[in-house]
């Protein structure tokens, strides 16, 4: 990671914790993983944060957790943050990418492998 | 003295003839006693009477010279007196003016940088003196100056060290916090680790304002150099971002204007002391407000707390210190607890000819105002609302198209696209391919299914990266490419959504 790959380096004074106001987690339950599809479901608001404005912006096509962090070159947690202030003022709605439900249980494949080599 | 003086003059005709006098009487009674005496008797008395009269015109005269001898000697010491108690009064005036004109002179032209052999040329009596007088006036004079002059030495040295040291912090807090950045984002998926990082980065800009703290009270720069214009939403987060409580701030509407990059870091410094100074004198539970206006001269940067406030006398002493400030950093001064902030301001502010007021806040705290000087200002990079985009986001459209064809949101070209045709219908047009594609994904994500996903795309106008590179490779393939484009595009979005 070379310093002028890194577009903060060349001419941002603000530093990661203003952004989020020093918070690098969240303790809210709202699970929030890389790939967590993230859609906007209002208009920007011009009271709005500038990174809030443009996640909203950006999202009004699905994107991926790690996309938005990827454009705005922020890292992940940060963005998580922001997209969990979004997610509480529903101006985001967060979608999880592969319904984990649907898939069946590897327990379950296990054991039929199993069956199977025991025929 | 002249009054006697000249009272001897005029009695000296009469006192030349006084010595007569006795010899004279004498004389005659001589002459009336030789008539008198029996004739026997006349010649030993008219011989005693001569030699007594001789005796006495000699008596007499030798007193008369005497007597002139001492005025003559009188008068020579009442001239002595008078030129001496003349010096005297010189000399006084002369040691009076050395101490009240000639050394604060001397001491003015050695601080203005001038060597102490220059000023001892300047510095001269007005009226000539006494050799020996002069010489040790010069003297006093000359060793005065040396003393300052070592003494200004001193204090430039320590000057000197101190922008020295402060600069060596500056450079590792620098490289400090560019480690930190690529370390945050190295480490921007633990969200533990993240936040020890974030708290660290906090911490190191706290030292970095120290630093240049000390470097400006040293009469040198604050750190960093800005090349290019920054936004001055950044600039009042970059001030924020290095002052201790930096959450009660609050940044409410901020001009859309820039500040030119040799203004940014002066600024930015500026108001961290001023935030910093108004977080720390207002109760923890209270806010700080801070926002930017344009004004007619330039930008007013406002900082209004809910503290304690100021007093008259507190007043007073800080517009005392926010004027007198190019005297820089005296070690003397700082004492046991340096209170830096306000020189530092007023330092930068003469510096760089900013406009600062500390005045009673209506909420009972302090309200400063920091008004930057238009020269220092320039249009924002993004006009237009975009406050802070130039420099916080990369246009996220323009990276994806080079390489990867992606997922490009193709809502967020199509406005930039029509708002350079028309002013204010873009916001509508947006709205109006953005509900039914909502709509349709609200749909798939209650249903979990692809196909209304995938219509939603369709449905929209088709200026993606995806779609001319599909173009592209089905046009070099030699195929028709209306009938085509649909094909990789809904592949891709299907890959996409995997």
């Amino acid at each position: 990671m070379s310093k002028p790959k890194n577009p903060w380096d060349q001419g941002n004074p603000d530093r990661l914790y203003i952004l989020t106001t020093g918070r690098a987690s969240t303790d809210k339950d709202l699970r929030l993983d890389l790939v967590t599809l993230i859609v906007a479901r209002s208009e920007t608001d011009p009271g709005l944060q500038p990174e809030h404005a443009a996640i909203v912006r950006m999202c009004d096509y699905p994107l991926s957790v790690a996309e938005i962090s990827a454009y705005l070159t922020l890292p992940v947690s940060t963005v998580t943050v922001l997209l969990t202030d979004l997610l509480t003022n529903d101006q985001v709605e967060a979608r999880p990418p592969v319904p984990v439900a649907a898939l069946p249980d590897v327990r379950l494949l296990e054991a039929v492998m199993h069956g199977l080599q025991n025929l | 003295m002249v009054g006697t003086g000249s009272s001897h003059q005029g009695r000296r005709p009469a006192s030349a003839l006084i010595w007569l006098v006795p010899p004279v009487v004498l004389a005659v009674c001589t002459v009336t006693a030789a008539v008198l005496v029996p004739l026997g008797a006349r010649s030993p008395v008219a011989w005693c009477g001569t030699a007594a009269t001789v005796a006495v015109a000699l008596t007499s005269s030798e007193a008369v010279r005497r007597g002139r001898i001492i005025d003559t000697l009188r008068r020579r010491c009442a001239e002595q007196e008078a030129a001496f108690r003349h010096r005297l009064v010189q000399q006084e005036i002369e040691t009076r003016r050395l101490a009240r004109e000639l050394l604060p002179a001397a001491v003015n032209l050695l601080q203005q940088g001038a060597s102490a052999d220059e000023v001892l040329r300047e510095v001269r009596p007005l009226t000539p003196l006494d050799p020996s007088f002069e010489a040790a006036h010069r003297s006093v004079l000359r060793s005065v100056v040396e003393a300052v002059q070592a003494e200004e030495g001193l204090r430039d040295s320590a000057h000197r060290a101190f922008v020295n040291i402060a600069r060596r912090v500056q450079a590792i807090v620098h490289q400090q916090a560019t480690d930190l950045r690529e370390m945050e984002d190295r480490h921007g998926n633990d969200p533990d680790v993240f936040g020890d990082l974030l708290h660290l980065d906090h911490g190191t800009a706290l030292i970095g304002r120290l630093a240049d703290s000390i470097a400006v009270l040293g009469g040198s720069r604050p750190g960093r150099q800005w090349k290019n214009p920054i936004p001055l939403y950044n600039v009042l987060r970059g001030a924020m971002s290095r002052i201790m409580d930096y959450r009660r701030v609050d940044l409410h509407s901020v001009a859309d204007v820039a500040v030119t990059g040799p203004g940014v870091e002066p600024l930015i410094h500026a108001l961290a002391e001023l935030l910093d100074n108004a977080t720390r004198y207002s109760p923890p539970q209270t806010r700080v407000h801070l926002t930017a206006v344009e004004v007619q001269s330039g930008v007013a940067v406002e900082i209004e707390d809910a503290g304690v406030g100021l007093t008259d006398e507190a007043r007073r002493r800080t517009d005392a210190v926010l004027e007198l400030a190019d005297r820089g950093l005296d070690l003397n001064d700082l004492g046991e607890t340096p209170r830096l902030g306000l020189a530092v301001v007023s330092r930068l502010a003469k510096t760089y000819a900013f406009r600062v007021s500390l005045r009673p806040s209506a909420y009972g705290g302090v309200r400063a105002v920091l008004i930057v000087p238009e020269n220092l200002i320039t249009a924002s990079a993004t006009p237009g609302g975009e406050i802070a985009r130039a420099a916080t986001l990369p246009p996220p459209k323009p990276r994806k198209k080079p390489g990867r064809p992606l997922p490009p949101p193709p809502e967020l070209d199509q406005p930039t696209e029509e708002s350079d045709g028309s002013g204010g219908l873009p916001q509508r047009r947006r709205r109006a391919p953005g509900i039914p594609s909502r709509a349709a994904r609200q749909a798939a994500a209650a249903a979990a299914g692809r196909p209304p996903r995938r219509r939603s795309p369709a449905a929209e106008p088709p200026p993606q990266p995806g779609l001319w590179l599909a173009a592209f490779t089905s046009a070099v393939n030699g195929e028709e490419p209306t009938t085509d484009s649909r094909g990789p595009f809904s592949d891709e979005s299907s890959d996409k959504e995997e």
